[in-house]
């Protein structure tokens, strides 16, 4: 490669091209760290609702089956089905969404039982028969399963909360890791950019000034002019000129 | 000192090594794009950007002084491994920065440590790149640099002259292109029939040039954490004995020896020693191990004997058995291969037997000299008569080995 220009013009575009890929690399990483948070934020707050809405299934059915058992309001079985059907519907929305998977199968186990327990009593069960009161199925067998419910909603809700630490921690991690590549390439381009100083010192500076002080001693003090270090491209042609020029300058004066 | 000059030496062989990155990232693309592939691709580009940018603004140079030379050989494994822990560090896992420079480091400088607890877990893209790191430091980043150069005249010359010791260029009679050829074609050539002969022996082709590269470079990193132990396979371990045994000769004869020339391995003094002390010290390790009882029959003995002594002999480092509960005899056999080690112009580190050759015949002529004073007694190594130079640097090398093996146990 020939040219002062075309070497400084090649040099300023590697810098150019290594910031504009250090900043897509950076754009990169952090979108990905944002996603990441975002994305555990997102499942935290998915899983507070929808524990929100079985709790709030499960007191309509509670409700309902207050009514039902206890004071024999007949027309509470539809509302009694349909908060049941509301958890299961619940449920299932939690299993195709949650990430902590584990957690929902005693909720699953319990939402069951508590279904079975429902179409027993709606169906077959002695409520049936005696215009649905009975305050003793009530008391023990629907209100152990309805606190056996509850607590497996709230262990849900809490599971995420609890999930955070280790997701919080290989966050850290991650985001230590998504740093590491910006952080190599900004490396570099210190690298480089103290490279292009050194070159441009040495093959632009240096040589202007080398001439300019030679040229400055020969008209005042007429010592030969003489550049010391290396000259290239133009910059050779500069000083072959300035050469040629005080010859014939001197060529002139002696004529 | 130009240090634009080193400079652009220095990018060429950066420029090498990005090219490796670039082959491993191809591996990592061809094994289903797996987690190395981001890292082997990134570490590929900055490193390339980095060794072309010296370029743009360096012109080649006929002539380059001996300071020059030395500072372009240093400069160039420091950056090397500087650049080589880009990948481990991008790609994670066990890698923080400490085991990454480890890491790179073990690998330019085919020592085979390796920090990692589970060998098995990189993925293909980053064990390539392991192995393709010690491979490269086996020959030499300054030897490929030569190769790469376009005719550089002397400057060859001057980098040969401090990246061969003065030992292993008496074995080469030709030009240093020749030489810088020669080594190459050596190298790839034992590396591709390693290769053929491991996949014959048993292992799938990725292990076959992993375990090849690594034997050749003599630097025992394995795609197993288990080594060699893990494949438990007498034909591997038998491929890889010989692999390692051949890759401790120096290259200039198995190059004379493939030619048909006259000075090869089989007239060699320096080698013959080396395979003398490698049956005798196998042999010896055998029978200890079998009287001991440590394996069942002198046939099992002497296969895994054979195969720790021509891996400690050779600096690989590759294991097929647990040597903490060998017979202290065979440890401190193991030992005395670990410091003795293999020819020099090889790839091996360690004293070498050429030294241990010089030494004998120096103490042998010293007692002669002591029997018959007024004798004027030289020594000859394969018919050549030796300087005084030669065997006084043969003795401070001895001396300052011994001295750093004191000072290294201490501290």
């Amino acid at each position: 490669m020939t040219g002062i220009r075309k070497r400084i013009t090649v040099g300023f575009m590697s810098i150019a091209a290594l910031l504009f890929f250090s900043g897509m690399i950076s754009f990169f990483e952090l979108s990905h760290l944002s996603n990441d948070t975002e994305e555990i934020l997102k499942a935290n707050s998915r899983n507070i609702e929808l524990a929100r809405k079985m709790l709030d299934a499960s007191d309509e059915q509670n409700r309902a089956f207050m009514h039902l058992a206890v004071l024999g309001h007949v027309q509470y079985d539809s509302l009694c089905r349909r908060s049941m059907a509301d958890i299961e519907q619940t449920l299932e929305v939690a299993r195709q969404e949650a990430v902590d998977r584990a957690s929902l199968d005693s909720l699953g186990f319990a939402v069951s039982e508590m279904r079975i327990l429902t179409d027993d009593f709606l169906t077959f069960g002695a409520g049936a028969e005696q215009g649905y009161v009975d305050t003793e199925w009530y008391d023990s067998d629907f209100h152990n399963c309805y606190k056996n419910l509850t607590l497996e909603i709230r262990k849900f809700m809490t599971s995420t909360q609890s999930s955070l630490a280790p997701r919080t921690e290989q966050l850290k991690t991650n985001a230590y890791r998504s740093v590491t590549p910006v952080l190599i390439s900004l490396a570099v381009m210190i690298a480089i950019v103290l490279m292009f100083y050194f070159f441009i010192t040495i093959y632009g500076v240096n040589p202007i000034l080398e001439m300019n002080r030679s040229l400055g001693n020969y008209l005042a003090f007429r010592t030969p002019f003489v550049v010391k270090g290396e000259c290239r491209d133009e910059m050779e042609e500069l000083r072959d000129k300035i050469e040629t020029l005080i010859t014939n300058s001197k060529q002139q004066i002696k004529a | 000192m130009r240090l634009n000059v080193v400079l652009r030496y220095v990018g060429m062989v950066l420029l090498f090594v990005a090219a490796f990155m670039l082959l491993s990232a191809a591996i990592s693309y061809f094994n289903g794009m797996d987690s190395a592939y981001y890292p082997l691709l990134l570490s590929s580009l900055l490193t390339a950007l980095l060794g072309a940018f010296p370029l743009i603004f360096v012109d080649k140079s006929e002539q380059i002084t001996t300071k020059e030379g030395y500072c372009i050989v240093v400069g160039s494994w420091l950056v090397a491994c500087v650049v080589g822990m880009f990948p481990y560090l991008i790609w994670g896992g066990e890698f923080n920065l400490i085991n990454s420079w480890f890491e790179s480091v073990s690998g330019f400088t085919t020592t085979g440590a390796s920090i990692l607890n589970d060998v098995e877990a990189l993925p293909r893209g980053m064990q390539f790149w392991r192995m393709s790191s010690t491979w490269i430091g086996g020959i030499g980043v300054v030897m490929f640099a030569l190769v790469i150069l376009p005719s550089l005249g002397r400057s060859k010359q001057t980098l040969s002259s401090v990246e061969l010791s003065s030992l292993a260029k008496d074995n080469y009679r030709y030009r240093t292109q020749m030489i810088v050829q020669i080594l190459l074609v050596v190298y790839v050539g034992l590396t591709v029939v390693a290769t053929l002969l491991l996949k014959l022996a048993g292992m799938d082709w990725f292990d076959a040039v992993a375990h090849a590269m690594s034997s050749c470079a003599t630097s025992g990193f394995s795609t197993r954490s288990a080594s060699i132990g893990y494949f438990d396979s007498p034909a591997i371990e038998t491929v890889l004995t010989c692999t390692m045994l051949i890759a401790g000769i120096h290259f200039g004869l198995i190059y004379a020896t493939v030619t048909g020339k006259r000075n090869n391995v089989f007239r060699s003094e320096v080698t013959k020693t080396y395979f003398a002390i490698f049956l005798a010290v196998s042999l010896f390790v055998a029978i200890s191990l079998r009287i001991a009882d440590t394996y069942p029959s002198i046939f099992a003995s002497l296969r895994y004997s054979a195969f720790q002594v021509a891996s400690l002999m050779s600096t690989s480092g590759f294991a097929t058995a647990n040597t903490n509960l060998w017979t202290p005899f065979a440890i401190i056999l193991l030992m005395f291969c670990s410091i003795i080690c293999a020819c020099a112009g090889s790839t091996s580190g360690g004293v070498k037997v050429d030294r241990l050759l010089f030494a004998a015949k120096i103490v042998r002529n010293r007692v002669r000299q002591q029997q018959h004073p007024n004798a004027v007694l030289r020594i000859r190594v394969d018919g050549i008569m030796q300087e005084d130079r030669v065997l006084d640097s043969v003795m401070i090398f001895f001396v300052i080995y011994i001295i750093m093996l004191f000072v290294g146990t201490l501290f």
